[in-house]
């Protein structure tokens, strides 16, 4: 009776529960997923940029769309050209109120010719039937009905190569493809969010259980990991990923218009297109920001070791920097004036650097600007050396290999 | 100085009453407020109808009750506790439920198990809302200024009204000109499909008015009863400690911290007069109290029609008040129970019990209910709200015992042919009948019931017409027409008297702000 | 191109912006679907074909439109009102206040005969300021311009020179319900119940639901007082004056014309598309069709912003009238004038009722119109969206309750009637392009007037889509016969 009081189990609870050391659950969209297996987030972290880290992301949520005015729908919600996108081919793409303010982000794979799958942070359906009053299109939610899995790290090919019918070798980066994991039909994206190598593996969540083995047991040589969303939360920062009302506020969640972002400042300018045909959401505030500078964008900022450690130094203690990537606003100055606030910083185990993600007004967020970001150092507020630099930190060789 | 000499006198020792005093005694005045009852409260009071068992007698729960007002009169000091009313269920003759909670992610997904398309619809719904009751907030903490009058004061109060309405965002701004104009149903045909999610709703929309779901004017309503919904970790939608004779009793314990004196038995007969100004009170027992400032915290046909004559206004004025509607349309039924109902949809004892339960099973069953009040019957399948205050304060009711509290509408105040105990206890029955069909087992359990019509309403707490705002919340009736064109700052034509409860705004339930808003002009007018 | 301006629609609205923007120099072409203009106000064969005003019995553009227009107008007359009682009885009311409406209110209640003419004094008060009201440009709030801010200004000044007593009354009785109102000037129940006829005249609304005193002044302004004005010659004269204006200024009318899309290309309008597939080209157009029509069906739901589309979709329209029309063999036995079956307040208010429900009232209100042999009823309430049944099978007990209701009041009229014909809200959606059957395209309730009439934010006749107007009833202004939205419409058009 009292089940809607639960927090939904994603398809794969049965082994990532038992898995989990340190019992570090979190909420994800009506779910419960893992936040880490163990107890510190190290052996997870190397998962992901030294061999393969398993992670559950199947409460992302999940939309067929589908229908002659599927691309049609596409186009008008978001600013990507969906004209543009084959078959087998994914866009990762933002999408705007009507003042051109994002509302959320996520990929869309183009399965077939009128049929797409479209993923989201927050549910969308309520937005998707909005627009698609008077066009000849399906949408449907399978959010639940999906089991999706995340294989990142440098041998994923490798793994997928032994438990898939057909060899991973060929598929591109942003593509995907149908194969079969044992008898199961599945989905393979190669897409994620950690700036690394990677698939994003899709079946129905009946059959979830079998492919989590067959890829635990494939990967037992190449040292698979499973790993837990915080650990995943470092690695994305490292690349540049920034995360809804994390680092962005969606427009339908703000309370004050400064809240806001658009597209623009996110740094999506190569995911907007203004001069494809017909009306989309946000299209001409879109258009007008294209010509005028943004007046903020989110941009990376590098914190400077030896600055962090003479901080601690004087008063006596060596550097503490959590190890874990944290979600808290810090105040960024120049000379003495805000001109800007972190959103989610981390230690980068792989740059050995301590990063962040920020946003920054106009002149400001120019890389190589030097800044300073606040950190509390024994309950006093100091400012660290700070300056920005380019988006992604880091990105690996053979990530698009 | 003669002991019945005072600074101000106020009229009646209700919640407005009691916080106008207190905040007059806060400024150093010396303040008596006068009830004609045994008891304080109005009718936010506790009593023991039957021994051992306590009713919020009328007003059951507190949600709007100012924040700033707990804070400046020590609320918590005097013994305020507010305890969470964590949830609302409504019944649905399938035997299933509709449940909601305090948190929204469980709500949410108890929606989405009745409708996927609402559960979204509820997500943006909610924010709507709040983003709608926060932008109307501050209006109701300011004196509304007049605008056909040509006084600094007033052209001042447009002019902030005005900038103020500049600093929202179109988008709120029509939102809330939508809010304020529509019917609560077309507000909720247009988000939810899902009866009794709308049913439900819809029922905030037309609490204490004489209207239905369908009429214009019921979404503001709605919109009132929200704000309560946003004072963040503040928030105070719960009932009191002790009932909601808790919450005056609290403000009467700070207002005597603060050196006001309290009479009770203390009738006011009539408002005296001195050289065109109130000079003080003449009392039912012909006792007389001086003070240069009279403050009236009854209704405003009392207030204007009783305790003052006529000829001290203009004639005007007084048809105006006699032509606010306060046509009471509420009923309670307190019920003394030895045990704890078992409603079919809800087997046993669970979380659901502590907190409301609804009788709305869709916007027309409650529209069909209003139709017989407006022929003047009393619905006989009214909307009901219940609650057992026994489940969240135990004190309330003999262990495993229980009080139900249930609020029901309508019943109209000008019922045909008039109220008589006969048709009290069929209004009575009626409801026992109506929950029965939801918890078979209630009428076993009955110990003693206490059955209160409007027209008891006015006899006890003293609300001519019964209403529980003091006067119905029409959008003709509020803001700067509330009580009367040109009389809506909490002064009156009689200078010396003033006027500060819920038939000023803003409007009824417990919320305090017409007796803070009133004190404070009494003081700027005494510099 | 051939035009500068193509307006969709020639009913009164459309018209009327036509003529105004042809006075202003533009080249104007008009289409219409039907055979005949006129929109709603059309005298037209029905039936076997007897002619008949078949909507409105009477109607005026606004003074102030004529004027500027110099349009040819037939005399008009203003009916008096007369509640037909059961008794036999009747009661009379007219805005002037003559000693015969003085007399019948008298045989009533003295009070309300003494009350009467100051009731009138108030209404022309409340009139005149909605006439105002609805010559003022309402724009986008909060942002207002100082030029569009002046107007605004002008029309509160306008409020204020009443006095306060007056000015509050006015203000008051805009949220009112028209009970509340009439109960606070009069005391018959059948004087309440008269002047609660004239508010829910057209609206689906009832005496009790709150704005049914704006309606009240809505339609008293329009109607000049209680009763009609009555056209010499027919309602239709209307459209025809405004035809030959039109015409004689360069301005072209294509009759028979089914525009059943406007081409939009990068949020702009290119022209329109007709049902025979003829594409006309157009860079402005203005469209007299309901604002639901003219954006979902013509324009089309994927080239508007969503939440624009659900304000669309939103848009109350579900008309509730219905006209039954009758052919008589003279002998009928009603008086002339604008006569009600509105015997009390809850007569009217419980015909109401059943509208909410998605139910034909069969103890309606009506409203009963002669001309020569010609009976109109006009039938309230008859809503568009039935619960239960469809408006297919509903035709014929439609007819039969109008007939026995007015019959209950004219003993004659049963025994003369040759031919019945009948117009139900599907009849209205089909025929007149009323989606809805609703006559106002769009409610005239308190959450859709002034600033937003017809969607919150789109007050001044624009829309989203580059080019594209809205004129019509729906518009701020419109609603019932005036003229007002079309000329508005022009006006901000031409400022551009």
């Amino acid at each position: 009776m009292l089940e809607t009081l639960q927090l939904k189990q994603t398809p794969f609870h049965a082994r990532t529960s038992r898995l989990s050391l340190a019992q570090n659950w979190r909420r994800w969209a009506g779910y419960r997923v893992v936040g880490s297996y163990e107890l510190s987030l190290e052996h997870e972290y190397w998962a992901i940029r030294d061999r393969a880290a398993l992670i559950d992301v199947s409460p992302l949520m999940k939309y067929v769309i589908e229908g002659p005015d599927a691309a049609r729908l596409l186009n008008k919600v978001t600013p990507r050209d969906i004209d543009r996108l084959a078959v087998g081919q994914v866009f990762y793409t933002g999408w705007c109120d009507e003042d051109g303010k994002l509302i959320d982000d996520g990929t869309i794979s183009r399965l077939g010719p009128a049929q797409f799958r479209m993923t989201s942070a927050e549910p969308s359906l309520r937005w998707l039937a909005m627009n698609a009053v008077g066009l000849d299109v399906r949408v449907s939610e399978v959010t639940d009905q999906i089991g999706t899995l995340s294989l990142q790290g440098p041998k994923s090919r490798a793994i997928l190569n032994r438990v898939c019918r057909d060899t991973l070798d060929g598929l591109k980066y942003f593509r995907c493809m149908q194969t079969y994991v044992g008898n199961v039909p599945v989905g393979i994206s190669r897409t994620g969010y950690t700036g690394d190598l990677g698939y994003e593996i899709w079946m129905g969540a009946a059959d979830a259980l079998p492919v989590w083995d067959a890829l635990m047991k494939a990967g037992d040589d190449f040292g698979i990991a499973p790993c837990g969303i915080l650990a995943m939360d470092m690695a994305r920062v490292e690349a540049g990923l920034f995360m809804l009302d994390v680092d962005y506020t969606a427009a339908t969640h703000a309370w004050i218009e400064g809240q806001k972002s658009s597209p623009l400042e996110m740094g999506l300018d190569w995911a907007v297109s203004v001069e494809k045909k017909g009306y989309f959401v946000g299209r001409r505030a879109l258009e007008r920001e294209k010509r005028e500078a943004s007046a903020w964008r989110m941009v990376g900022i590098e914190v400077g070791w030896d600055g962090i450690e003479q901080l601690f130094a004087e008063v006596g203690l060596p550097p503490q920097i959590p190890a874990i990537a944290v979600r808290e606003s810090r105040p960024i100055m120049s000379d003495g004036k805000q001109v800007g606030y972190v959103s989610t910083s981390t230690w980068s185990p792989v740059l050995k650097k301590y990063i962040a993600l920020a946003h920054l007004q106009r002149p400001y967020y120019e890389v190589g600007t030097p800044l300073t970001m606040e950190i509390t150092v024994e309950h006093h507020r100091k400012q660290a050396p700070a300056r920005v630099v380019k988006l992604p930190f880091y990105e690996p060789v053979w990530k698009k290999k | 100085m003669s002991v019945n000499t005072y600074d101000a006198i106020i009229i009646g020792a209700g919640h407005n009453g009691l916080i106008a005093g207190a905040y007059l005694a806060r400024a150093g005045k010396k303040v008596v407020i006068l009830e004609r009852r045994e008891i304080v409260g109005g009718a936010a009071v506790t009593e023991e109808i039957f021994p051992g068992y306590r009713f919020s007698e009328f007003s059951y729960v507190v949600s709007l009750l100012r924040p700033e007002i707990i804070r400046d009169l020590e609320l918590p000091r005097h013994g305020l506790k507010i305890l969470p009313l964590p949830s609302t269920v409504t019944p649905m003759d399938n035997g299933d439920y509709l449940a909601a909670w305090a948190d929204h992610e469980p709500t949410r997904r108890e929606i989405c198990r009745h409708s996927p398309r609402d559960a979204e619809a509820f997500d943006e719904y909610s924010r709507v809302m709040a983003r709608a009751a926060k932008a109307i907030k501050p209006v109701l903490s300011l004196v509304p200024p007049d605008p056909s009058s040509m006084s600094i004061r007033d052209m001042l109060g447009l002019l902030k009204l005005g900038r103020y309405a500049k600093s929202l965002s179109e988008k709120e701004l029509y939102r809330i000109a939508k809010l304020v104009t529509q019917s609560s149903a077309d507000l909720l045909d247009e988000w939810f499909e899902f009866d009794p999610l709308k049913g439900t709703k819809s029922a905030s929309g037309i609490i204490g008015t004489f209207l239905g779901p369908h009429s214009p004017g019921t979404a503001y309503v709605l919109l009132h009863h929200y704000m309560g919904e946003i004072d963040g970790a503040f928030r105070a939608w719960g009932f009191a400690k002790n009932g909601t004779g808790g919450v005056t009793a609290a403000i009467a314990a700070s207002a005597r911290a603060l050196g006001a004196e309290i009479r009770t038995n203390a009738a006011v007969k009539q408002v005296i007069v001195k050289g065109g100004r109130a000079a003080g009170v003449a009392l039912e027992n012909g006792d007389e109290l001086r003070a240069s400032v009279v403050l009236s915290a009854a209704d405003p046909k009392r207030t204007f029609l009783n305790f003052v004559e006529s000829k001290h206004f203009p004639d005007e004025f007084v048809t105006q008040i006699k032509n606010f509607r306060v046509r009471g349309s509420s009923g309670k039924v307190n019920i003394a129970l030895s045990g704890l109902p078992d409603f079919t949809c809800l087997p046993g004892e669970t979380p659901l019990h502590r907190g409301a339960i609804s009788i709305s099973p869709s916007i027309d069953y409650i529209e069909r209910a209003y139709d017989e009040a407006k022929y003047g019957q009393f619905s006989k399948n009214p909307y009901i709200d219940m609650i057992i205050p026994s489940m969240i304060d135990r004190d309330m009711a003999p262990p495993g015992h229980h009080v139900m509290s249930c609020f029901v509408q309508y019943a109209p105040y000008d019922i045909e042919g008039g109220w008589d105990d006969q048709k009290r206890d069929a209004f009575g029955e009626t409801v026992i009948r109506t929950i029965e069909r939801y918890a078979p087992n209630i009428r076993r359990l009955i110990v003693g019931k206490q059955v209160i019509t409007p027209k008891d309403i006015e006899r006890i707490a003293g609300i001519t017409g019964g209403n529980i705002f003091h006067g119905e919340l029409l959008l003709h009736q509020l803001f700067f027409l509330r009580p009367a064109p040109q009389w809506a700052d909490f002064r009156t034509p009689l200078p010396g008297y003033y006027f500060g409860a819920s038939g000023a705004h803003p409007g009824g339930g417990v919320m305090g702000a017409a007796g803070k808003l009133a004190a404070h002009e009494v003081l700027r007018d005494w510099r | 191109m051939a035009h500068d301006i193509m307006v969709i629609g020639a009913g009164l609205n459309g018209l009327v912006a036509a003529n105004y923007l042809a006075k202003a120099g533009k080249r104007v072409l008009v289409l219409e679907r039907r055979a005949m203009a006129g929109g709603q106000a059309v005298t037209e064969p029905l039936g076997s074909g007897f002619g008949v005003d078949a909507l409105h019995a009477g109607g005026q553009l606004r003074p102030d439109i004529v004027k500027d227009l110099g349009l040819a107008m037939p005399p008009t007359s203003s009916d008096p009102l007369l509640s037909l009682l059961p008794d036999g009885q009747q009661l009379r009311l007219t805005a002037d206040a003559d000693a015969r409406t003085i007399e019948s209110i008298a045989r009533l209640s003295g009070k309300d005969a003494e009350r009467w003419p100051a009731f009138v004094q108030f209404m022309q008060d409340a009139a005149g300021f909605l006439d105002t009201a609805y010559r003022t440009p309402m724009p986008r709030l909060p942002h207002v311009s100082l030029a569009e801010g002046l107007p605004l200004a002008k029309l509160a000044l306008n409020l204020r020179r009443l006095g306060p007593r007056d000015m509050f009354r006015v203000i008051r009785a805009l949220p009112m319900s028209a009970l509340e109102l009439t109960e606070e000037w009069f005391e018959s129940d059948v004087v309440r119940a008269a002047v609660s006829a004239v508010a829910v005249h057209g609206a689906t609304l009832g005496p009790m639901s709150a704005g049914s005193g704006y309606t009240l002044m809505h339609n008293w302004l329009n109607r000049g007082g209680p009763g009609h004005q009555r056209v010499e010659g027919g309602i239709g004269r209307i459209a025809e004056a405004l035809v030959s204006a039109l015409k004689a200024r360069g301005g072209e009318v294509r009759l028979s014309a089914d525009v059943k899309g406007i081409v939009v290309d990068d949020m702009a309008v290119r022209g329109a598309r007709l049902a025979s597939g003829e594409v006309i080209p157009a860079s402005t157009i203005v469209s007299a069709a309901d604002p639901r029509h003219t954006l979902l069906d013509l324009i089309g739901a994927p080239e508007l912003p969503p939440h624009f589309v659900w304000e669309a979709q939103s848009i109350k329209m579900r008309g509730s009238v219905a006209k039954v029309h009758l052919l008589t063999d003279g002998n009928h036995g009603l008086p002339s004038g604008t006569l009600v079956i509105a015997p009390s307040v809850r007569h009217i208010e419980r015909a109401y009722d059943a509208a909410k429900y998605g139910q034909m009232s069969q103890d309606p209100y009506l409203e009963i119109t002669t001309s020569g042999p010609v009976v109109s009823l006009h039938y309230q309430y008859a809503p568009y969206a039935l619960r239960d049944q469809d408006w297919g099978q509903e035709r014929a007990v439609l007819e039969r309750c109008a007939v026995n209701t007015a019959a209950s009041v004219a003993p004659a009229l049963k025994s003369s009637i040759r031919e019945i014909t009948s117009l139900t809200p599907l009849d209205l959606e089909r025929t007149y392009g009323l989606t809805e059957g609703d006559l106002n395209h769009g409610q005239l309730i308190l959450d859709q007037m002034f600033f937003m009439r017809p969607l919150p934010g789109w007050s001044n006749h624009s829309t989203p889509v580059e080019g594209l107007y809205l004129c019509g009833n729906g518009v701020h202004g419109g609603g019932g016969i005036s003229g007002a939205s079309g000329r508005n419409a022009a006006r901000a058009i031409l400022k551009r």
